[in-house]
């Protein structure tokens, strides 16, 4: 059933669909309104979930990790500090192997305080061994929540949901939300591979010496990279039954483009006004959105970039001492083939800034007109600051 | 043969705590009266490395292993989960070290037991991060040498009152317990364990490693800090109602602390405050056990 | 077209327990390890008879009145009378003195005995197989009867040759019907009987008759305990109305002496002394007692003295007998004053005469109680001789007809019932390795007998029975934990109201019932004593205390003793050791 809805409630929706169990989370802005939503659900019996309203963020994932543990389906959502404050356990959640799912709504770190969009956030937790799947619009965001937690359960590894604050969150679009019945078809009750029981006592996460610890390591990467495999299976599975497909990542007019736009969250739909405009033109340009960030489609993304001559990454997020992160993933996947095109890196979009037609312009051009990049990373849009601190 | 106590065990031997670990004689105890459907979640503490190391465990219930703040946050996961499922009987215990519980654990805890989540809080205290090396914790006694106050920089700070924290929190049972009155300890946690909502328990336990103490002596250092007021004997219901459970012989604090190398250092003005301080603290129990004169 | 996961194929090693921790075996870590050693108490050691006592206490609270009482027999033939008549120096030597207060052991052994009685138990006793030798005892007195048991005990059979008409010695003869009821009496002689001992009254044996019986038996016992008065030596005690007390007291038991009316003084200070005043107060008489020392000094038992005197029996100390005079139907009986001027080297008062003045006291009657001796001097042991062998209660010596042991007030220092069964005992053991091994191997094996190297000699050690097992190291009081007791009032023995035991020879002691016996046998510490009160078990941290069916109900698993030694200082009665653990070569 289509309703116009924004996109925190496209998440709810689909966490009341999948039929989790236990919810654990604490608010902050801009994740609010995926909470509030969901307390009104278990408040009124559309949805039977233990609602655990906590003190932190931090206690928010362990709780989860305890519910997980414990044999249920489980769901959280934070932004930004929330996030931050969680990393400690982002870690032990993959390494206990937990389908734990989390919308995560980018939003900018402080100080200062800054509740707009950036990727930093979700970013900055990429070694944590969560899948991480990027949304650009309300409908995406409700199919992938949904196909979250089929994905965590096969792999036993979290997931964790990104959309843009604000711009994905709070903008209202027309969504499809599909019946309980689709969704029972898709995603079967979960079944724990473990857990804790008193009539099969054992003891989870102990001790382990550098004799076994590697090996639970590798196990995690095995995990992960099962969850690259997995991801057309899943694809499949979830067109079969809903009609819509969502893949690792989607190559727009990329065959024949000369430079291709790297693209991921809401500027992707900006972009590809933009790649059509540009086309209109005669430039040969493509667009490659990038929606499965961990674990990462090399050879999808190496596969679609192949034809260009030079890719423009547009980040909205940078990694402090280094450049933009999608750029260097990107630079990585690419550096072992021989002839591969050259990366622009471009930083936009920082803190919320609107990344508008024009931002992507200026990027598409500046990366037309230079052979090389001149730096790692190029900040578009920077102003003058006359408050600056200076030294004395 | 003490009449109270089951004589069922819930613990292996080969557990690699201290010689006279008061920790490990606390959860004898503890699991004796609890039984076998119970659940424990055991935040970073000495019993981390008690409980065995992968592939080992030392206990026959479940037991999962979280990060040190999370004892009271896990809990309230694990419980939902039971309840999800079904499962009222089984009762989630955390199971802590005063680290857990008085410092880095506070805020979960905290969190926890407002919420009134249905639970047993263990807090075995052994006053200081004993794990990580004896270093200091709010738990650990005005007077003690640890290694983060070492020489003449010993903890001129009282101990936290973790029971009257939580005593603040309103919650059903909130208790105190001692591994030299095993009787008393086993009724408590009975009665814990019947109850519903956040009970905790707040339970001494010597550390002969961390105290400096002969390994024979955990039993009679933990007799003698309740028969000095150190450690008293006492339940709080409700937050509000107190009862004291044992009237202490009231031997001189200085006889419980000459027996503990940690508080080596005190001279006997030293001794003459710390006396004054437990006085004190006595007296305004009695008041709040209503049992002032 | 796309490869189907095997959710199952899909890695999953993590951190998930197996194995339990039982496979370290951290009994490794010791360097001290602790043992269970049973040890010995004081109050057993401070025993005459050597009685178990710590172990007849745990028995006891139990409720295994019976065993208990069993317990006792193995070192005693008599509880009953001993629950009445000794002067328990156990209970001086009680660890729990220093506590709060001594264990009423005395009361208690007196209630096992009335127990058994009223339950008509038969006793299980440990015997040895029949031997060939038979053994004669001369004298059927506490000294001779244990003898008897015990030789019996021992597999030899014993003949008892006794003058009198019934056997009891000083128990029938000499000591008052309100300290010991004829019955019980009885019925543990009757006990004594029912093991094989033979008996025989009536018979008077002189010297030669002794020496014919040395010719027919393989050994002799020889206990005729000290049966005549020592003369008092003071001028005029010939004179009517001055009675020798022991003569007196075998009257009364005979039931011949009549009422007496008037004041009687009793010259002496024990327990004959004692007994003759007491004696006196209910024949009707009024009774003083003439001491030339202190009461302190007096040899008389002090619980004695105190029931005398609440009985109405005057005490004038420090007031020696001068001269006895008749005087018109009574006498006089001067007296001078005596002062303490130091201390004897026994420990009693020093006395000397104080000034010159002299008392003169009016009596009616007058009984002299001032010393026992043998009525026959051939009863005495020899002093010395090659094969003389003296030994802590009896004398042993070998003579042409074989083995000859004198026990009893003969040869005791301190002439009580728990000395003469203690003599009997030893006596029984010096002939029994005599016979088996000769003269040589019997101060040896005596001296392992010993209860906890100074105490008297225990059948249950002769005989290799569990208490051998024991360490004999004596437990103090500050070996003992005492944090487990509570401050817990020792028990009064009910006795009859002072002015109804006067009106009869009826027994003072009253009965107690099973639940004050058991409540205060529970005050005792049981030193050295496991009586798995379970604090090793509980206070474990290594769960290294295993229960099992054994006789102390546990072991330790010293694969996974840590040696932390919580155990031995937590056990409250010293049950434990804790010794250094052996290491092997190069460690």
């Amino acid at each position: 059933m289509k309703k116009v809805i924004e996109g925190s409630q496209a998440v709810a929706e689909a966490v009341r669909l999948a039929r989790v169990n236990v919810i654990s989370a604490y608010p902050i802005t801009p994740q609010t309104h995926i909470v509030e939503t969901l307390s009104g659900f278990c408040s009124d019996g559309t949805l039977d979930a233990r609602f655990l309203k906590v003190e932190s963020e931090h206690s928010a994932l362990a709780a989860l990790i305890g519910a997980s543990s414990g044999g249920v389906r489980t769901f959280t959502a934070t932004s930004s500090q929330g996030l931050a404050l969680m990393h400690e356990l982002l870690h032990w959640a993959s390494g206990a192997r937990l389908p734990i799912v989390m919308a995560e709504v980018n939003r900018a770190l402080g100080p200062g305080w800054n509740i707009w969009t950036d990727q930093t956030d979700s970013l900055a937790q990429r070694d944590t061994g969560w899948i991480q799947l990027y949304c650009e619009d309300g409908q995406e965001t409700l199919d992938t929540t949904l196909q979250a937690f089929y994905l965590a359960e096969r792999v036993n590894l979290p997931v964790m949901v990104v959309l843009d604050a604000f711009f994905l969150s709070h903008t209202y679009e027309p969504v499809d939300i599909p019946d309980q019945e689709a969704v029972d078809r898709f995603l079967p009750p979960f079944s724990p591979r473990f857990q804790l029981d008193t009539k099969n006592p054992c003891a989870f996460g102990s001790l382990v010496t550098p004799d076994a610890y590697m090996e639970m390591r590798r196990s995690i990467a095995a995990g992960m990279e099962a969850a690259l495999e997995m991801l057309p299976e899943v694809e499949e599975r979830f067109a079969g039954i809903f009609g819509r497909r969502w893949a690792a990542i989607q190559p727009v007019r990329c065959d024949d483009a000369e430079i291709i736009l790297v693209t991921s969250g809401t500027v992707t739909s900006t972009c590809r006004e933009l790649v059509d405009n540009l086309r209109e033109k005669g430039e040969k340009v493509g667009l490659l959105k990038v929606k499965l960030f961990r674990p990462f489609p090399v050879e999808d993304i190496r596969r679609a970039l192949a034809p260009a001559r030079k890719i423009a990454v547009i980040d909205r997020n940078f990694s402090f001492g280094a450049s933009g992160i999608f750029a260097q993933e990107i630079r990585a996947t690419l550096c072992d083939t021989p002839g591969h095109p050259t990366v622009f890196g471009f930083i936009a979009g920082i803190g919320g800034r609107d990344v508008t037609k024009d931002v992507l312009e200026e990027i598409y051009q500046k990366t037309k007109q230079s052979e090389r990049p001149e730096r790692e990373d190029i900040w578009i849009g920077l102003k003058e600051v006359p408050h600056a601190l200076e030294h004395p | 043969m003490r009449l109270n106590i089951p004589e069922q065990d819930y613990m292996y031997p080969g557990h690699v705590g201290c010689p006279g670990c008061g920790a490990a004689i606390a959860m004898k105890f503890f699991l004796k009266a609890m039984g076998h459907k119970t659940v424990i979640v055991l935040p970073a503490c000495c019993w981390s490395i008690i409980a065995g190391p992968y592939p080992q465990s030392t206990l026959q219930i479940p037991l999962i292993h979280t990060a040190f703040e999370t004892g009271g946050a896990v809990a309230s996961g694990v419980r939902a989960a039971l309840d999800v499922k079904g499962d009222r009987e089984t009762v989630v215990v955390t199971w802590a070290g005063d680290g857990g519980t008085f410092d880095i654990g506070f805020q979960a805890l905290s969190g926890a037991v407002e919420r009134n989540e249905d639970f047993i809080y263990v807090c075995y205290d052994n006053e200081a991060y004993m794990n990580t090396g004896i270093q200091r914790s709010s738990a650990t006694p005005y007077g003690a040498w640890t290694t983060t106050t070492p020489g003449a920089q010993w903890k001129r700070g009282r101990k936290k009152n973790i029971v009257e924290a939580l005593a603040a929190h309103r919650i059903p049972y909130v208790a105190t317990a001692s591994i030299a009155f095993p009787e008393d300890l086993v009724r408590k946690v009975r009665k814990a364990r019947v109850t519903k909502g956040s009970r905790f328990l707040h339970i001494y336990t010597t550390c002969p490693t961390g105290w400096r103490i002969a390994s024979e002596t955990s039993i009679k250092v933990a007799r003698m800090a309740v028969e000095t007021a150190v450690f008293p004997l006492y339940e709080v219901t409700d937050g509000v109602r107190y009862t004291i459970n044992y009237t202490p012989r009231g031997f001189p604090v200085s006889e419980y602390l000459k027996l503990q190398g940690r508080f080596g250092h005190l001279t006997d003005d030293d001794l003459e405050q710390i006396q004054e301080m437990i006085d004190e603290d006595w007296r305004l129990l009695l008041r709040k056990a209503g049992r002032d004169l | 077209m796309h490869k189907k996961i095997d959710t199952e194929a899909v890695s999953l090693y993590i951190p998930r327990s197996y194995l339990t921790t039982e496979g370290n075996r951290t009994g490794s870590w010791r360097f001290l390890r602790p043992r269970y050693e049973e040890k010995t108490a004081p109050c057993s050691v401070a025993c005459p008879a050597a009685e178990d006592i710590g172990r007849i206490e745990m028995l006891t609270t139990q409720g295994l009145f019976k065993d208990a009482w069993e317990t006792i027999l193995r070192e005693n033939p008599f509880p009953g009378v001993c629950g009445r008549v000794c002067f328990h120096p156990c209970e001086d030597a009680c660890n729990r003195g220093s506590f709060d207060e001594a264990i009423a052991i005395h009361v208690l052994e007196r209630f096992l005995a009335n127990r058994a009685m009223r339950g008509s138990y038969e006793p299980v006793m440990e015997r040895a197989a029949i031997r060939k030798e038979r053994i004669a005892v001369i004298g059927a007195g506490p000294a001779g009867l244990s003898a008897a048991y015990f030789l019996t005990l021992l597999g030899y059979r014993t003949d008892v040759f006794e003058a009198a008409d019934e056997a009891g010695g000083v128990l029938r003869w000499g000591i008052p019907l309100y300290r010991l009821p004829l019955a019980i009496l009885r019925e543990e002689i009757r006990r004594i009987e029912e093991l094989g001992v033979r008996i025989q009254t009536g018979r008077t044996l002189s010297e030669q008759d002794v020496s014919d019986l040395a010719g027919e038996y393989d050994a002799l016992f020889i206990a005729c305990g000290h049966g005549r008065s020592v003369e008092s030596g003071i001028p005029g005690e010939k004179s009517t109305g001055v009675r020798d007390g022991l003569s007196f007291l075998r009257e009364v038991r005979e039931g011949k002496a009549g009422t007496i009316s008037g004041r009687a003084a009793v010259i002496g200070g024990g327990n004959a002394a004692i007994d003759v005043a007491r004696s006196v107060i209910r024949l009707g008489g009024e009774a003083m007692i003439i001491y030339r020392r202190r009461r302190q000094d007096m040899p008389a038992f002090s619980e004695e003295i105190a029931m005398a005197l609440d009985e109405g029996v005057k005490l004038r100390e420090l007031l020696a007998p001068v001269a006895i005079r008749s005087d018109g139907g009574g006498l006089v009986l001067e007296v001078r004053p005596m002062k303490i001027a130091g201390i004897d080297a026994d420990g009693r008062g020093h006395v000397e005469r104080e000034g010159t003045q002299t008392e003169e006291i009016r009596i009616d009657f007058l009984f002299t109680a001032v010393g026992e001796r043998a009525a026959e001097t051939w009863y005495e042991p020899p002093d010395t001789g090659a094969a003389v062998l003296r030994l802590s209660h009896c004398v042993l010596t070998q003579k042409p007809g074989g083995g000859f042991v004198y026990g009893g007030d003969l040869t005791n220092g301190t002439k009580s019932v728990a000395h003469a069964v203690a003599s009997g005992k030893e006596g029984a053991m010096a002939l029994g390795t005599l016979l088996a091994e000769g003269m040589e191997a019997v101060p040896p094996r005596l001296a392992s007998c010993r209860v906890g190297q100074d105490g008297a000699p225990s059948m249950e050690i002769y005989m290799r029975g569990s208490r051998s097992d024991r360490s004999p190291h004596v437990v103090t009081s500050d070996e003992i934990n005492t944090a487990y007791f509570q401050f817990d009032p020792r028990l009064k023995q009910p006795r009859l109201l002072t002015e109804e035991r006067t009106r009869t020879f009826g027994e003072v002691n009253l009965n107690i019932s099973a639940n004050l016996a058991i409540r205060e046998a529970e005050r005792c510490f049981n030193c050295g004593l496991c009586n798995q009160c379970d604090n090793c078990y509980l206070f474990c941290p290594d769960l290294a205390v295993k229960k099992d069916s054994g006789p102390l109900g546990r072991h330790i698993d010293y694969d996974y003793c840590k040696g932390c030694g919580v155990c031995a200082v937590e056990c409250p009665r010293n049950a434990l050791i804790l010794e250094e653990e052996a290491h092997e070569e190069g460690h």
